[in-house]
């Protein structure tokens, strides 16, 4: 994870991704303010690094989404015609290709890059991660069912996390399955009433904090 | 091209608007923060629950304001934080069915006023919000509500509401009299003087009619508009007449945008009996902007890369395309005058882009 965080950030200094400001509304073509792409963004580039605090928990699995970030779940990859956000003269979206990333992805069986590299994560020092990477499964073998999107491993892997830990905690006896059902909404209820959390029923950051598996 | 929608993953019942963030700073209630991220995307919490974003990355979307849809798997950056082109729109119906729209407009309509007037409370400082659809006045009351609450709890915040200026009447007159409509300005198109053509080209008999009483009825509000006149084969040869109309009858307006046509919707089928190359037929825009100018209405020419404009005429080509659905071509490479160039729609021909243009 630390390296792909570097890998991110290096095709972001390179230019790519970065939002290109420019003034074109009639408003702004007569009173072109201000217009320093560089500066505010480029401080934004450097500090996100220390903010992934579940980076920690990624490592060897996430290989595998390389694969299949893509495939076919859900329908939600693909951008209609009937886009809302778009403005009156857009055909819809454009999907961003985050092909450069994965032009060198590290060779798979290799351990990672800097294994000994303490990851600067503030869940280190807060909260002790669920498990980590060495006591981690293995990728599970194929099973013929279509391979999950980045997304949909993300979050299933952090809701999985909230299961264990209110299961660890009595709240929570169902499926560490990774979904949002009823009853791990009622155990999020019930575990945010008794901690003085705002009762949402949801996963807010202060209900992470509080099962430490994240911390800010 | 900068994707404005993205395949995403929550938790949470029903729509929703948030700010995405990926610094340390004070969250807000509205705030969701960054926990995750890969090669694939990035994962936040918030409020309503976790969100994973696919196809961007977190610095992409720091500080965006974006419209979570569940049911639809999708996240909508409805205001991004590092953009000055930021258009919300308000619905997919129209009342006109103009020969060269970029966006046809769609049967159904829904509503979603409330969420977009939350993701304009958060708005950064100072944002100009675009306002689009469709029509939106169809929606007048809901619209100019939601322009009216947020500009009373943010008035550093402004509106440029696009509009086909067929639903002002005098009732409105007094309400759009109001000092906060100071901070509001409407796009309104007209293509021709006299109702045979500008009628058939926005499809719309008594359009015209129409659009002189609400002139009226603007130009007793005090209303800022700005006039937009999208030049295609039919209207062309009509511009110098217009400029004279424009000058006697509505110089109240602000600027009037003369604008190239976009490469997309309806135009795109009808590309050949619509798209005039303004390199090879100037004139009619030469004497539109001369008469505009000696009549001291600001005139500004939209999508017109600068190189195609004659050299007297190029300081009125302004960079008008947004910067989320704006290229430039491979021969523009080197061209001086980039930053203030329109550059191409992203769905522009390339074989087009690439021969009409000559870096300067």
């Amino acid at each position: 994870m630390k390296r792909r965080s570097y890998l991110i950030s290096s095709i972001l200094a390179a230019g790519f991704g970065v939002p290109s400001h420019a003034q074109a509304d009639f408003i702004q073509a007569t009173s072109s303010g201000s217009d320093d792409p560089n500066t505010s963004n480029l401080l934004r580039q450097f500090s996100q690094d220390h903010y992934v605090t579940l980076a920690s928990h990624r490592s060897h699995s996430s290989h595998s989404s390389h694969s299949s970030h893509s495939s076919g779940y859900g329908g939600g990859g693909h951008y209609s015609h009937s886009s809302h956000t778009s403005h009156r003269s857009s055909s819809g979206g454009y999907y961003y290709d985050p092909q450069p990333v994965y032009s060198s992805p590290p060779p798979p069986p290799s351990p990672p890059v800097r294994p000994t590299q303490p990851v600067p994560s503030v869940t280190q020092s807060t909260a002790r991660p669920l498990f980590g990477s060495s006591n981690r499964a293995p990728a599970p073998p194929p099973d013929g069912l279509p391979a999950l999107s980045g997304r949909t491993k993300r979050f299933k892997s952090i809701v999985q996390r909230v299961e264990i830990a209110l299961l660890a905690q009595d709240y929570y006896s169902g499926a560490i399955d990774g979904s949002v059902g009823p009853a791990l909404r009622s155990a999020l209820r019930k575990f945010q009433k008794d901690r003085g959390l705002d009762v949402s029923g949801t996963i807010t950051p202060g209900t992470l904090d509080a099962l430490m598996i994240s911390s800010q | 091209m900068i994707p404005l929608v993205l395949p995403a993953e929550s938790e949470a019942l029903k729509p929703f608007v948030t700010r995405l963030r990926a610094d340390t700073g004070e969250r807000k209630q509205s705030d969701s923060i960054l926990l995750d991220m890969d090669a694939t995307g990035a994962t936040y919490a918030g409020e309503e629950g976790l969100i994973a974003v696919d196809g961007a990355t977190a610095t992409d979307l720091n500080g965006d304001i974006v419209l979570v849809r569940p049911e639809a798997g999708r996240i909508e950056r409805l205001l991004r934080a590092g953009s000055d082109h930021n258009t919300l729109l308000v619905t997919e119906r129209c009342d006109q069915l103009c020969v060269m729209c970029s966006q046809p407009p769609k049967k159904t309509h829904v509503d979603r006023f409330d969420l977009l007037e939350e993701a304009c409370l958060l708005a950064n400082e100072g944002t100009l919000i675009g306002i689009s659809g469709g029509e939106p006045t169809l929606y007048k009351e809901r619209l100019l509500t939601m322009v009216e609450r947020v500009l009373v709890a943010r008035p550093d915040l402004s509106f440029h509401i696009l509009s086909n200026g067929q639903h002002f009447d005098r009732d409105d007159v007094a309400r759009l009299r109001q000092p906060l409509y100071a901070k509001v300005s409407w796009g309104i198109p007209l293509y021709a003087v006299g109702a045979a053509l500008h009628d058939e080209i926005v499809g719309k008999a008594g359009a015209f009619m129409q659009l002189e009483e609400s002139f009226a009825h603007l130009i007793m509000a005090g209303a800022r508009v700005e006039l937009r006149t999208v030049i295609t084969q039919p209207n062309m040869g009509e511009l110098p007449t217009l400029a004279c109309y424009v000058t006697s009858r509505l110089n109240f307006v602000e600027v009037w945008s003369i604008m190239q046509l976009e490469h997309i919707g309806f135009a795109k089928g009808r590309w050949s009996e619509l798209y005039v190359d303004h390199r090879r037929h100037f004139e009619p825009v030469a004497e539109a902007l001369n008469h505009a100018a000696l009549h001291g209405v600001r005139a500004q020419l939209f999508n017109f890369p600068r190189c195609t404009v004659p050299a007297a005429y190029r300081a009125f080509a302004v960079a008008s395309i947004s910067d989320w659905k704006r290229k430039y071509a491979a021969a523009c490479t080197g061209c001086t005058e980039q930053k203030s160039c329109s550059g191409f729609f992203e769905w522009h021909p390339d074989e087009h882009a690439e021969t009409c243009v000559e870096p300067l």
